[in-house]
């Protein structure tokens, strides 16, 4: 058995989707308590993958076997999962964060009955022959009559960028009232409730009038120039570790509580649809100018720079803030910036 | 009387190594073992969504191995069976085709060697010195040699329609990064790349087919590279907006800043890579590169910049690539500010840290290509610092 204390730092990896302990609420992933001894995918109002709820229907109860199997690589256990999360390597460090859970759980952890059914190894599929029957006709377009015609359902299937004429806008329309219901459930464990962030996850909305201060809070409201942005981002690539699981209208609906969040409408009952969705313009969008860094004094004059006595004396003005950052100094040094 | 290493049998004198395929892929020697990319845990919110260093302080030449080349993914390493990689060609073409990797393998290659830089490497030095490491200061950039086909013959092979100005590569993980790059660039010297140092693609760079867009900022260069657009407009995405954008003091943004500026470092000594010999003949060994194509001449200053000596540009001199400087000095023991700045044969110089906040103010993030300054103490030990 795992050492539950241990187990409580390995549990930082999944804090950012699942929370667990007294109020814990279903976030990105569903909640932790009473884990143990749990049929998989049977927490009310979680919606899971269809091969989760499969999985629950075929028998699969979490205890401390099914767990390690999960855990240590959730797509090959269940494939088809949603839960995005890689998997944890460390057989120790599964049996630690098992034995942490379990201290949430009414049913104590025990070793799993051999004749437990444990989720199955998927193989991976095998590679599919790409190579064509030896008489198939060679296409007829471009120079190399290389690949072949997309078609329209593929293309659709991919192609859902969205410009800021409003280009690539599906159908469909959500109000800011049911995105912040949605936005709780799927976007706050990160960008915290009111789009605030949480720890060191993107802050959402606020920042404006801060672009001149000495730290400038780059939000939605305050620097994006375009809300179709906000729209393709968030439809291709949102929420972080579960990308492309919300349907359009979702997609909508969380833009139209973004622009809620930011006071750019101010009535929670506003309804962004693809008809007016270009008739809504952000704050900041007439800031943004082309790059003219080869005009700049440094640059423009492209100067034969000085060899000798360039300058009457120097001295150090500054010096490295963060001393000794190596990882393996072990040192938790806290930055002043961060890298976006 | 003597070195023991010399005057008594040493084991590997004596037994048998291992023998071959011991390693059936090789792997540096045990020696070696802090030779390795290092992050900066604090610097972002998960390791999916983060970055790793060059640890550019150990390396020598132009060439950087592929397991050391720095990583920056935005959403995990997306791994991905070939056979089932599509590359798709849409929008403005005559034919929107797909290509499979084998396809993509039928048309004609070519080899170039550049570098990658991502448009916030020394991003966290606009507010002063802040990490002591070429590493950490400077480590996001890599150069290898690439293996891949024109952009302009997958293009051509759709056909371009007349009125298309922009292109949209995507990638296939769960980021699905985009950019928008303009055609013109797209069908200059932009290649669809599946090898790098003549192996595939490692995973963490985009296996098995990446984007690569000679002399602009990394976050172009798409990773898993499953999509092209082609349009008239540009889009205006996620990571040329919100991000990838150059605030400026006065609260205008610089966009499309694609270009990634003449700059240099040394790479040794430096905070990581320490004086250990003493006084007398000493190794100034630095790296400096130019998204506007070959680097014409480095300076190095010992004395913080009052004055200069032309190092020595060794090795093969390539557009768009790292290039390797060397300064042999004989070190009297006293302390040093060392600086190195590099000219690219547009002329461009590469300017001061002041220089630069002059003109830009301290929250550009990207594009910080400043002059860099060691500080080397009579003891070898090296501190990253600024100087007036």
């Amino acid at each position: 058995a795992g050492d539950a204390g241990k187990g409580e730092r390995v549990y930082k990896k999944c804090a950012a989707c699942h929370q667990v302990g007294e109020g814990a609420k279903n976030r990105v992933g569903p909640e932790l308590n009473d884990l143990i001894g749990r049929t998989a995918g049977s927490v009310d109002g979680f919606k899971y993958s269809k091969a989760m709820t499969e999985a629950g229907a075929g028998g699969l109860v979490w205890d401390e076997t099914t767990l390690d199997a999960y855990l240590e690589s959730p797509r090959t256990a269940i494939k088809g999962t949603r839960m995005a999360f890689p998997g944890i390597k460390e057989a120790d460090d599964r049996a630690d964060v098992i034995a942490y859970l379990a201290t949430f759980s009414k049913q104590a952890a025990a070793p799993a009955p051999a004749e437990t059914k444990t989720a199955e190894a998927t193989p991976a599929p095998a590679p599919t022959a790409a190579v064509p029957a030896a008489d198939a006709a060679v296409p007829t377009h471009g120079v190399f009559h290389l690949g072949r015609a997309a078609t329209a359902d593929e293309i659709a299937a991919w192609d859902i960028d969205v410009r800021p004429d409003g280009v690539g806008l599906p159908e469909g329309r959500g109000t800011a009232a049911d995105g912040e219901v949605l936005f709780t459930e799927r976007c706050a464990s990160c960008h915290g409730d009111f789009g605030e962030g949480a720890g060191r996850w993107p802050v959402l909305a606020g920042g404006r009038d801060t672009l001149k201060a000495d730290r400038p809070e780059k939000t939605i409201g305050s620097y994006w120039p375009y809300l179709s942005t906000v729209y393709d981002y968030v439809r291709r690539a949102m929420p972080f570790g579960d990308a492309r699981s919300l349907s359009d209208d979702e997609v909508y609906a969380i833009t139209a509580y973004l622009l809620y969040l930011n006071d750019v409408v101010t009535d929670d009952s506003f309804e962004l649809s693809r008809e007016n969705f270009t008739s809504v313009k952000l704050p900041n969008e007439e800031n943004f100018i082309a790059d003219d860094r080869s005009a700049e004094p440094h640059y423009a004059g492209k100067v034969e720079p000085c060899m000798k006595d360039c300058k009457a004396e120097v001295k150090i003005t500054m010096r490295a803030r963060v001393l000794d950052v190596t990882p393996e100094a072990g040192k938790e040094n806290e930055g002043t910036t961060k890298v976006d | 009387q003597g070195e023991s290493v010399i005057t008594e049998i040493q084991d590997w004198n004596r037994y048998l190594g291992d023998g071959v395929v011991s390693q059936p892929y090789g792997v540096p020697s045990r020696y070696e073992a802090n030779v390795v990319r290092r992050d900066v845990e604090w610097l972002t919110a998960s390791r999916e969504s983060s970055v790793s260093f060059t640890p550019l302080h150990e390396l020598d030449g132009i060439i950087t191995p592929n397991g050391l080349c720095f990583e920056r993914h935005h959403a995990g390493i997306a791994e991905i069976e070939p056979s089932q990689h599509r590359l798709m060609i849409n929008g403005l073409v005559d034919t929107p085709l797909v290509f499979t990797m084998q396809d993509l393998m039928r048309f004609p290659r070519e080899n170039h060697v550049y570098f990658l830089e991502c448009a916030a490497n020394s991003g966290m030095e606009w507010r002063g010195a802040q990490l002591n490491g070429c590493q950490y200061t400077h480590g996001m950039v890599h150069c290898v040699v690439y293996t891949g086909v024109k952009l302009k013959h997958l293009l051509g092979e759709a056909g371009v329609k007349t009125n298309a100005k922009w292109i949209l590569p995507e990638g296939a993980d769960s980021a699905a990064m985009t950019r928008s790059i303009p055609l013109e660039k797209a069908l200059d010297d932009c290649l669809v790349a599946f090898k790098m140092n003549g192996e595939a693609l490692r995973p963490e760079q985009g296996y098995p087919v990446r984007l690569v867009v000679p002399g602009w900022e990394g976050n172009m260069w798409v990773k898993w590279l499953r999509r092209l657009e082609v349009g008239d407009q540009p889009w205006h995405q996620r990571e040329e907006t919100s991000k990838y954008t150059d605030l400026l003091a006065n609260g205008k943004a610089r966009r499309f800043t694609w270009v990634m500026d003449v700059k240099s470092v040394i790479t040794s000594p430096s905070p990581q890579a320490p004086i250990r010999h003493g006084r007398g003949r000493a190794v100034i060994s630095g790296l400096a590169w130019s998204g506007n194509g070959k680097i014409k001449r480095v300076d190095v200053s010992i004395d913080g910049g009052r004055n200069w000596t032309t190092a020595r540009l060794d090795g093969p001199s390539l557009d768009k690539a790292l290039h390797r400087f060397y300064l042999d000095i004989d070190w009297d023991g006293s302390e040093l500010l060392l600086q190195s700045r590099a000219i690219d044969e547009a002329g461009f110089v590469q300017p001061t840290k002041n220089e630069l906040r002059a003109a830009r103010g301290e929250n550009s993030i990207y594009h910080n290509n400043g002059i860099q300054t060691w500080y080397v103490k009579a003891d070898g030990t090296v501190e990253n610092v600024e100087v007036s």
